[in-house]
């Protein structure tokens, strides 16, 4: 990462007729949160100051995104306080905390894809000049200076829609500028961006630290976060283990930190029988811009894991796989069977099965009851009678059968499925896709949003589905998960296989250094460094890293 | 609130009680009633063909004048001499297609159907102003009459196309693949999506029996009517969804029982053709069919917030801020 | 960045007018009366009733929904006007506020149904369809508007210049000031926003159901100048005006740029959307073409501009899932 040094350049320029605003002092006081049952956050307290870069860290689901949404009115924490400047804040709503200065860049943009960028800027509060009209000319010209002094280059009166994702992060930079807000969060900027647009964020940031702005700052990528920070606070499973100031931590000190010894870690599973035949053999898979040329294999019996940090492409890997997607180049095997391009449909008949990542949007439907979205993935396999008329009794019977198999805790099948906790649901959904008698399985984060209880149950279910022969690949971005059930992980980076971990050298520090990008340096796109123990693929086309295996 | 079907039966007895009592003519000898049913029996099969549609979430705003230009197909083979059975299948057919392109342009060309219907009822409802010429067809054979204006046993043949009808989509949308993947699609089509469900081939389906239903009506319209004009059938696109919509069917897809469509049917039907014995004009009847539409959906509508909004409220009580609380047992951090 | 005059030139309106000087120059080589002042002036006075509705609807699809009753409002208003010019010899100017009146109450009605108690605005406007058609039986009760004073009608056939009725002079300012709301003031903006991002510009703090009432009743104000406008065209009105004018202001919004999903659209693309239809659908009498056809005129163009549109939209453009639901 770049040092950092001063930068001479336009002094970052707050909104036409707002006050003029500096940094707020803010601070989290005993915040908790749950949702539905699960603890995100217990007693956490973070103090904000102004001119700092704060970052915090943690692995996936630690509570950092949490936090930041609850610090910018987007949610409600169910106990602490929150002091801005010294006043207690109470009832926080978005809008609220945009007028008190508190604004946050989200993860995923959202901006008015139709409006002009500079609408965009000064939505809702729109400069009026003679007659009352909108002061279009002098809004363009601000727009201009405003976009140019955080480094963006566009047009003020392109439709926002049509920036780059990069392009837009910047847009919300200079949206709470605009708005004269003074202390700005930043959930997860860089994960999709390239490492120029990353260098240009931290060069913006470092200006606005400078102007004395107060600045919070989310990021996987140990090097950015050293490179960037004044202060670091490490959570992990949503409590403050850690707090650090610039020159008193060290990359071992934060990783230990991150991943923390686990007491508990139950012995991995280990299975007797020897895996059988490959039944999901994907060979280059190239779906541009996420996936960028991968091969995984699966053997019937073998639980295989593909771990990553967030943005790596599995999921759009697994989606391509299962034909949501269209691949540009690449094949896809099923038992034998050529599936690649197939849709959802072919792939599920042919023995695949994709249990989504956000069971929300594409997994369940809500409204509707237990047995039918159990039954959701074989309509047209159910009993029929006299022809093609369903026999519900039956299929409600199936439909039974299956979720009890799963352990879903329910009132009744006919219940609407939106009724169940999350781990429930998730439960619903492996009942559905058994249902379809898979060979092959692709879990994306099948414990995200689940109770300890559930998780442990899809753990052993996901085992005695391996252990009658299912090849299983799991999705996941907790570190426990892979260790515990995987008999061999693929590394994932940036749409390739980047290595290979099998039987014992499955152990958490490997996963864990890949988890917290300790290893992964930016250098243009290309990856250094495996952990040990991990085999190289770039004698198949895998970024090269065999001559500089790094050792901590 | 008692279940929306049980709603609407207590109308219906409700509406029928009132107009056998005010109005002589609507009970007639008894069977008065079920004569009437002949009039709105084109109307209830557009609804059901209506109804799939909306189910998914999409919308045919064509098929009335689908219907229209069935009738005048029908008319002019029979005109022309041909065989009422001829005339029945043509109609049919042309009506079926017409729904197949739209449900192919829906589907695979991925327009909005508002906006595919939109033109599609353009272009059909000026088709059938030119195949009904300068003197639309009317006079047909006594065989085909009979489709609209016969009984079989006091029960009016329409009415009995209509229940057969209404059976086969009742039990189709609710015990067939299709039906099934009706719903789900206009649940969550992303999920459906993920589950593998035909969309592009359940959507282009849909259109087509919706097609085929309008033909259905279409030919009901002229048998009864004894003509077949141009218009015949674009009148009954606003009572149709009217009927869908009173039935319970969700606007935005996924939610509605086909039986409460038909129920609605009988409701609006009885209303319309009880304020027409009573004297009233067929537009401030057409007036009642709104007001009535408006005014269920109002009903609906607040109810269903004033339950949600208490639902929320107690939610949100759960998770407001709450004064600063000492963590139970947990030390300080542990060593960094 | 791109000079002003190329953005310019991407803009829908300026892309339709374009192809009604196509259209037009054909029609004139084929047929030279086209181009004369007798027949500009027809086409102009044919399309204000139209571009009034459309005007009206375009408020509304902006702001993500749909108005499908503007056609039974417009037909009231030019009964109740028609009555009173007819019957009490009412004059010019009163007669255009009754209208505007009467449109802003029916247009209440709808504002009420979507923006306060929030029903879907595909069924509250087809309610508000049936109701006000039945109320237009229920006004004229058996009559006829037939009377209109010639000082009333000349308006329509007039021409001030060569080829521009009066009639267009009393449509251009509104078409200007609609214009200007929609760009220069915050409540027109806001309907954009609105339109594009409901959730988004709520947080913003833009009243969101507030902005789609007025829309509403906005609407129902443009419908019912439209009324006047009708008398003034074609003095008379009878219990089934408007009743087929719903679906053809819709078809003139598409057309001139506004889009059903909201966010875009504006006051020249009804203009131009409405003169465009007119153009060509009296391009294919001109052709010989049968009156049947007309309809079916209208549906094709409509089915190419939207074709178009989602060609031109599919390239480049972010869409999040949720605004792949309907306007419904």
């Amino acid at each position: 990462m770049a040092d950092h040094v001063e930068r001479a350049g336009p002094v970052v320029r707050r909104g036409p007729g707002l006050h003029s605003v500096s940094g707020g002092d803010y601070e989290a006081r005993g915040v908790s949160k749950s949702f539905g049952g699960v603890t995100v956050l217990h007693d956490v307290s973070v103090h904000f100051c102004r001119g700092e870069i704060h970052s915090l860290i943690g692995e996936n689901g630690a509570g950092k995104s949490t936090l930041l949404k609850i610090l910018a009115g987007m949610l409600t924490a169910d106990y602490g306080e929150l002091v801005l400047n010294g006043k207690l804040l109470s009832a926080l709503s978005p809008r609220e905390a945009q007028r008190s200065g508190v604004y946050l860049v989200p993860q995923e943009p959202r901006l008015m894809p139709d409006l002009s960028v500079a609408e965009n800027l000064y939505l809702g509060a729109l400069p009026k000049g003679r007659f009352s009209a909108v002061a279009w000319r002098q809004i363009i010209d601000t727009t201009e200076e405003l976009i140019t002094s955080v480094g963006l280059r566009a047009d003020p009166r392109l439709p926002a829609g049509r920036l780059s994702l990069a392009q837009q992060q910047l847009l919300e930079c200079a949206r709470a500028l605009s708005h004269g807000c003074g202390t700005i969060f930043f959930d997860e900027p860089t994960s999709p961006l390239t490492a120029r647009d990353a260098e240009r964020l931290f060069e913006l940031m470092w200006q606005m630290r400078d102007q004395r702005l107060t600045l919070g700052f989310i990021s996987h990528r140990l090097d950015e976060i050293e490179a960037v920070s004044d202060r670091i606070t490490v959570l992990r499973d949503g409590a403050v283990v850690a707090r650090a100031e610039r020159g008193t931590w060290t990359r071992e000190n934060l990783v230990t930190a991150m991943i923390g010894r686990k007491l508990t870690i139950t012995r991995r599973t280990r299975r007797t029988a020897e895996p059988g035949t490959i039944m999901l053999d994907v060979d280059e898979l190239v779906a541009p811009p996420e996936v960028n040329g991968m091969s995984v294999r699966v053997r019937a019996g073998e639980v295989v894991g593909l771990a990553g940090l967030v943005g790596s492409g599995r999921t759009e890997f697994a989606e391509t796989v299962f034909g949501i997607r269209r691949p540009a180049s690449g094949s896809v095997r099923v038992n034998g069977r050529d599936v690649t391009g197939a849709s959802p449909r072919k792939c599920i008949d042919a023995g695949l099965i994709y249990l989504a990542e956000d069971r929300g949007r594409n997994g369940i439907f809500a409204d509707v009851d237990i047995a039918r979205n159990a039954t959701s993935a074989i309509v047209g396999r159910l009993p029929r009678v006299a022809g093609p008329f369903v026999r519900t009794r039956k299929e409600q019977e199936i439909a039974q059968a299956a979720v009890l198999e799963m352990d879903v805790r329910a009132s009744s099948i006919v219940a609407a499925i939106k009724t169940l906790s999350g781990g429930n649901q998730q439960k619903a959904l492996l009942a559905r896709w058994m249902l379809a008698k898979p060979l092959v399985a692709i879990f994306d984060e099948p414990t995200r949003g689940v109770d300890i209880g559930a998780k442990e149950s899809i753990y052993s279910i996901i085992d005695t589905l391996a252990a009658a022969g299912l090849a299983a690949l799991v999705i996941s971005s907790e570190l426990e998960e892979l260790v515990r059930i995987c008999d061999r992980v693929y590394t994932v980076y940036e749409g390739r296989v980047a290595g290979e971990l099998a039987g014992d050298a499955v152990t958490l520090e490997a996963l864990g250094q890949l988890a917290v990008g300790a290893l992964w340096r930016r250098q243009g796109t290309r990856s250094r460094c495996l952990p040990p123990g991990a085999s190289c693929t770039c004698h198949r086309g895998g970024p090269c890293c065999c001559a500089a295996a790094r050792s901590w | 609130m008692p279940a929306w079907g049980t709603c609407l039966v207590i109308a219906i007895v409700a509406e029928l009680v009132y107009f056998t009592l005010t109005t002589r003519q609507f009970a007639g000898h008894g069977t008065g009633m079920l004569d009437l049913t002949e009039q709105f029996a084109p109307t209830g099969v557009l609804a059901l063909g209506l109804a799939m549609v909306i189910l998914t979430g999409n919308i045919d705003l064509s098929c009335g004048a689908n219907a229209s230009l069935a009738a005048v197909i029908a008319g002019t083979v029979l005109s022309k001499g041909g065989d009422p059975v001829l005339a029945i299948v043509a109609a049919i057919a042309v009506s079926t297609l017409f729904g197949l392109f739209n449900g192919f342009i829906v589907a695979f060309i991925g327009i909005d159907s508002l906006l595919v219907t939109l033109a599609t009822q353009f272009i059909v409802t000026s088709i059938a102003t030119s195949v009904a010429g300068a003197s639309p067809p009317f006079g047909f054979p006594s065989a085909f009459q009979l489709i609209g204006q016969g009984s079989v046993n006091d029960v009016p043949i329409a009415l009995l196309i209509f229940l057969v009808i209404a059976l086969l989509v009742i039990v189709g949308v609710g015990y067939t693949s299709l039906g099934r993947s009706l719903t789900l699609i206009g649940y969550n089509p992303r999920a459906a999506l993920y589950s593998g469900i035909a969309i592009r081939g359940s959507l282009t389906a849909v259109f087509t029996l919706c097609g085929a239903m309008s033909g259905v009506a279409g030919v009901l319209l002229a048998a009864y009517y004894n003509s077949a004009q141009p218009d015949i059938g674009t009148d009954l696109l606003l009572p149709a969804i009217t009927a869908v919509i009173l039935g319970g069917v969700d606007i935005f897809g996924g939610r509605g029982l086909m039986g409460e469509v038909v129920l609605a049917v009988f409701l609006l039907g009885f209303l319309s053709q009880g304020m027409l014995i009573e004297g009233d004009s067929s537009l401030s009847i057409t007036m009642i069919t709104g007001l009535v539409l408006i005014g269920a959906l109002v009903i609906k509508v607040v109810f269903e917030r004033n339950f949600r909004e208490r639902m929320t409220a107690r939610m949100q009580s759960l998770q407001t801020l709450r004064p600063f609380r000492p963590p139970q047992g947990i030390s300080e951090d542990a060593d960094g | 960045m791109p000079p002003r005059w190329a953005l310019l030139l991407r803009r829908r309106e300026i892309l339709v007018t374009a192809v009604i000087v196509i259209v037009v120059a054909g029609s004139t080589a084929a047929h030279p009366y086209f181009w004369s002042s007798g027949n500009l002036a027809f086409i102009f006075a044919d399309s204000v009733v139209i571009t009034f509705l459309a005007l009206g609807e375009s408020f509304v699809m902006i702001g993500r929904g749909i108005d499908l009753s503007v056609g039974a409002i417009m037909g009231l208003s030019a009964i109740v006007v028609g009555f009173r010019i007819q019957n009490d010899g009412m004059s010019l100017l009163p007669a255009v506020l009754l209208g505007a009146a009467v449109g802003i109450v029916l247009g209440l009605g709808n504002g009420l149904l979507v923006g306060v108690v929030r029903l879907p605005p595909i069924i509250a406007t087809l309610g508000t369809l049936s109701v006000y058609s039945g109320l237009e039986f229920v006004v004229t009760n058996g009559n006829q508007v037939d009377t209109i004073p010639s000082s009333i009608t000349n308006l329509g056939s007039h021409t001030v210049l060569p080829g521009v009725p009066v009639i267009l002079l009393l449509t251009v300012p509104f078409v200007l000031v609609s214009a200007w709301v929609l760009r220069y003031t915050t409540f027109g903006r806001s309907i954009y926003a609105v339109g594009d991002d409901a959730e988004a510009a709520y947080r913003a703090g833009i009243g969101v159901q507030r902005v789609l009432f007025l829309t509403y009743v906005i609407s129902g104000l443009f419908a019912g100048l439209g009324g006047v406008a009708f008398l003034i065209y074609t003095s008379g009105a009878s219990s089934t005006t408007g009743i087929n004018d719903n679906l053809t202001a819709i078809a003139a919004a598409i057309i001139g740029g506004t889009a059903l999903t909201g966010g875009v659209g504006g006051a020249f693309g009804a203009l131009a959307g409405s003169v465009f239809l007119t153009v060509t659908l009296t391009a294919m009498s001109f052709a010989h073409v049968s009156d049947v056809w007309q309809p079916a005129g209208v549906g094709v163009l409509v089915l190419l501009a939207v074709v178009y549109d989602s060609r031109a939209r599919a390239g480049g453009r972010r869409r999040s899932a949720s605004r792949q639901r309907g306007v419904r």
